[in-house]
């Protein structure tokens, strides 16, 4: 080889070196940088590239990994969190459409951690197109984390959909784990307060006839 | 007494004379009694009542009446909580939501120090450090947060993890400690 030909590679080589580093020094998560230790801050990065390539908030990620760093959970623990969750917001995305918020899609996924179904979430959406879904997709999860079976909490949630704004959503959980901390089992907690949703507690929810309520419409 | 203490009986003596005040002084005070709170003619009837509510008098009740009155006092002070609470009050509530300002509250009389870390704080057990509420053993920290569904828990002397008793657990304890959820309306 020629000495001029092999400059000319070795400053490509050189080039093509600097440019790797600058596209891996962009990728970095500077706030991962001295909460985790480096395989598993690469690792996390490499997930945090992809989530970002797909449009998806990657700031519950960094989140999640941070939550794992200040827990001193090991490497490989965080990591695995990382990637599950990132496989729920992508799941949530394309359950409540391309347009939902990162809010959403957070709160989506936590709904999909429950046990909903992805069909849940986009059933959800085709119900309250004009309304966030954040509030009502953090009940669902809310409600299956005091022990109300997820089918039923879907029920519910769904029943609540189209009159029900974030407010009533709010007290309608608070109400339930009332209920619950009182002695009352989720189930029945759950079953009565819909059932005074439904006969017009709420200034929203119409009587969720349509939800195969028995009470009669009210003038 | 002792020679030291001539001053004070002297003093003593001054104050047992007495004081004479010309009748300009008893012309003023009575001027003023006159013109005190006003005619009461117009509503006598409605004094003497309600002096005669305000007057104590013993009453005496049998030991069932005495029963039967306590129980209910307690059935209408139980009825009037249940009554007076608002519909969409629940249990009590730790993380209190007004507007886009949260109060986080957790009773803890023994920690020396606690912090609130969680999704809006990267974690961090130096960012919100909560307020030892004066001789209780509550601690509390307001922080503002906007639309969004955060994890979080508290973190008592540097070590302790703990849930918040009133929120709603997360569903998962994917590092092996407790923590809470959250939410913030969009709308």
């Amino acid at each position: 080889m020629r000495p001029g030909a092999s400059q000319l590679i070795s400053v490509l080589a050189l080039v093509a070196g600097l440019n790797a580093v600058a596209v891996t020094a962009v990728a970095q998560e500077p706030r991962l940088r001295d909460r985790l230790l480096e395989p598993t801050r690469i690792a996390v990065d490499a997930i945090l590239d992809s989530a970002h390539a797909e449009g998806l908030p990657t700031e519950p990620l960094v989140d999640r990994a941070l939550e794992g760093a200040s827990k001193g959970a090991a490497g490989d623990r965080i990591v695995a969190a990382v990637q599950r969750l990132w496989g729920e917001l992508r799941t949530a995305r394309i359950s409540l459409g391309l347009g939902s918020s990162a809010p959403e899609i957070v709160a989506g996924a936590s709904a999909l951690r429950a046990g909903a179904d992805p069909d849940d979430l986009t059933r959800l959406r085709e119900l309250r197109t004009r309304q966030s879904l954040t509030v009502a997709s953090a009940t669902l999860a809310d409600l299956v984390a005091v022990g109300v079976p997820v089918d039923t909490a879907v029920a519910a949630v769904i029943a609540l959909a189209e009159g029900a704004d974030d407010a009533d959503y709010l007290a309608f959980r608070r109400n339930v784990e009332r209920d619950i901390a009182l002695g009352a089992s989720p189930v029945t907690a759950l079953g009565v307060r819909l059932g005074a949703a439904a006969a017009g507690a709420f200034s929203n929810v119409e009587p969720a006839s349509s939800q195969g309520s028995q009470r009669p419409r009210k003038p | 007494m002792t020679e030291g203490n001539g001053w004070l009986d002297r003093a003593i003596e001054a104050l047992k004379e007495p004081v004479q005040f010309g009748d300009a002084f008893d012309r003023h005070v009575m001027a003023e009694i006159e013109a005190g709170p006003g005619p009461r003619a117009w509503s006598s009837r409605f004094w003497t009542i309600l002096d005669w509510l305000r007057r104590g008098r013993p009453v005496s009740v049998s030991p069932l009446g005495g029963l039967a009155l306590a129980a209910g006092i307690a059935l209408v002070a139980l009825l009037g909580q249940d009554m007076l609470e608002p519909e969409v009050q629940g249990a009590p509530v730790a993380a209190t939501v007004d507007g886009s300002v949260v109060q986080f509250v957790i009773v803890e009389p023994a920690a020396t120090a606690v912090s609130l870390v969680g999704d809006f704080n990267d974690w961090s057990a130096a960012a919100n450090p909560m307020q030892r509420v004066e001789g209780n053993g509550v601690w509390s920290v307001t922080i503002p947060l906007t639309a969004g569904r955060y994890r979080y828990a508290f973190l008592v002397n540097g070590s302790i993890w703990l849930s918040d008793p009133s929120a709603p657990p997360t569903l998962d304890d994917e590092f092996g400690r407790p923590g809470s959820v959250v939410t913030i309306g969009e709308s």
